[in-house]
């Protein structure tokens, strides 16, 4: 079954995709972010057309808790963040806990 | 608990039995989880070239749309982005990683010509084509993010897992069930010791008893002999 890729974000940051043919996005504007940000992330959660979910990195922090938990951990359809360091959501903290080491660690 | 355990050669075996089993299986279950992780490792590289390539990639398409933008004007860009009627697809596949389903992602129409896009040739400009072909490629670098970071949680979960059986046997399993062995050889053996006193002393007993008889017939016999000298000297 082929599936989709969302975008979700503000309106800024959907544009571009959009231009690039990604027809399932939601537009949250930044000042509704903390609002309306956790029923969009659910909602795409829901959608089994979707296989890959794109975000800003800084945008989880918008979420509630059980919402990023949620995005985070999910496998189908997996979170891709843009604008962070190292790797999409929770990614470096699983590390972490499941090796024991800080295996991403940025050199600066 | 090892008194909950009660001290019987059938349960000692069992008990023994279980040990085996359990060694066994720690030993499988730390070689799994070196196993993965050494795959881990492999994978954990190509993840950091992808994620540098990804924030490359991000950087490029949006400098790129920040001047479309500027030079088009927010509303031609967000028209052309209406326009648009092929949509990026993908396809997931798996493959099987040391037991591990892993992701692999094909996608399709990615990458689209300019006839391809929707928007006519006439009505857009070459600053909206090079931000949507930036997008593109950065949706292309999504695609192999999105593969090689699913692969990576689904292995670390798998790590996770396996650490937590090797833990659990190596520290609360096996233990117990030495602490149940030793507590059940103990007792097996003072069973042993105390029955091989009880025999000690019944043999003891019945010795005893065998030369009381012995010393009794003896004295018996004796007076029989004196009453029959006693009888011939009378004679």
């Amino acid at each position: 079954m082929s599936q989709e890729i969302a975008v979700i974000g503000s309106p800024d940051f959907t544009t571009g995709f959009r231009l690039a043919g990604v027809q399932t996005f939601e537009n949250v504007p930044d000042d509704e972010k903390d609002d309306a940000l956790d029923d969009a992330v659910e909602r795409v959660l829901d959608n089994e057309n979707v296989g890959i979910i794109v975000m800003y990195d800084d945008d989880l922090d918008h979420l509630s808790r059980g919402t990023r938990k949620a995005v985070e951990t999910s496998v189908e359809p997996t979170l891709v963040t843009l604008g962070g360091g190292a790797g999409s959501g929770d990614l470096r903290g699983q590390i972490k806990r499941a090796i024991g080491i800080d295996l991403m660690e940025e050199d600066d | 608990m090892a008194e909950d355990v009660k001290p019987t050669r059938k349960n000692l075996m069992a008990i023994e039995d279980r040990i085996e089993l359990s060694e066994r299986g720690h030993d499988t279950l730390e070689q799994k989880r070196d196993g993965l992780i050494m795959e881990f490792m492999d994978i954990l590289d190509q993840a950091q070239d992808v994620r540098n390539d990804l924030n490359e990639d991000y950087e490029t398409a949006q400098r790129k749309l920040n001047m479309a933008r500027a030079m088009e004007g927010d509303v031609a860009v967000r028209g052309a982005a209406a326009a648009l009627k092929e949509h990026p697809e993908i396809t997931i596949q798996s493959k099987n990683i040391m037991g591990v389903v892993v992701p692999q992602i094909e996608s399709s129409k990615v990458k689209k010509s300019l006839d391809e896009r929707g928007y006519g040739l006439l009505g857009s400009s070459a600053r909206i084509d090079e931000a949507a072909d930036a997008y593109e490629e950065l949706l292309e670098t999504i695609i192999l993010a999105a593969e090689v970071e699913t692969a990576m949680k689904k292995m670390l979960t798998e790590i996770e897992t396996t650490k937590r059986r090797v833990n659990a046997l190596e520290f609360k399993l096996l233990p117990d069930l030495y602490t149940n062995q030793e507590y059940i050889e103990q007792k097996l053996e003072e069973q042993e010791r105390e029955e091989i006193f009880r025999m000690k002393k019944i043999k003891e007993k019945k010795e005893e008893a065998e030369a009381e008889e012995a010393a009794a017939a003896e004295a018996a016999a004796e007076a029989a002999d004196a009453d029959a000298d006693a009888v011939a000297v009378d004679e």
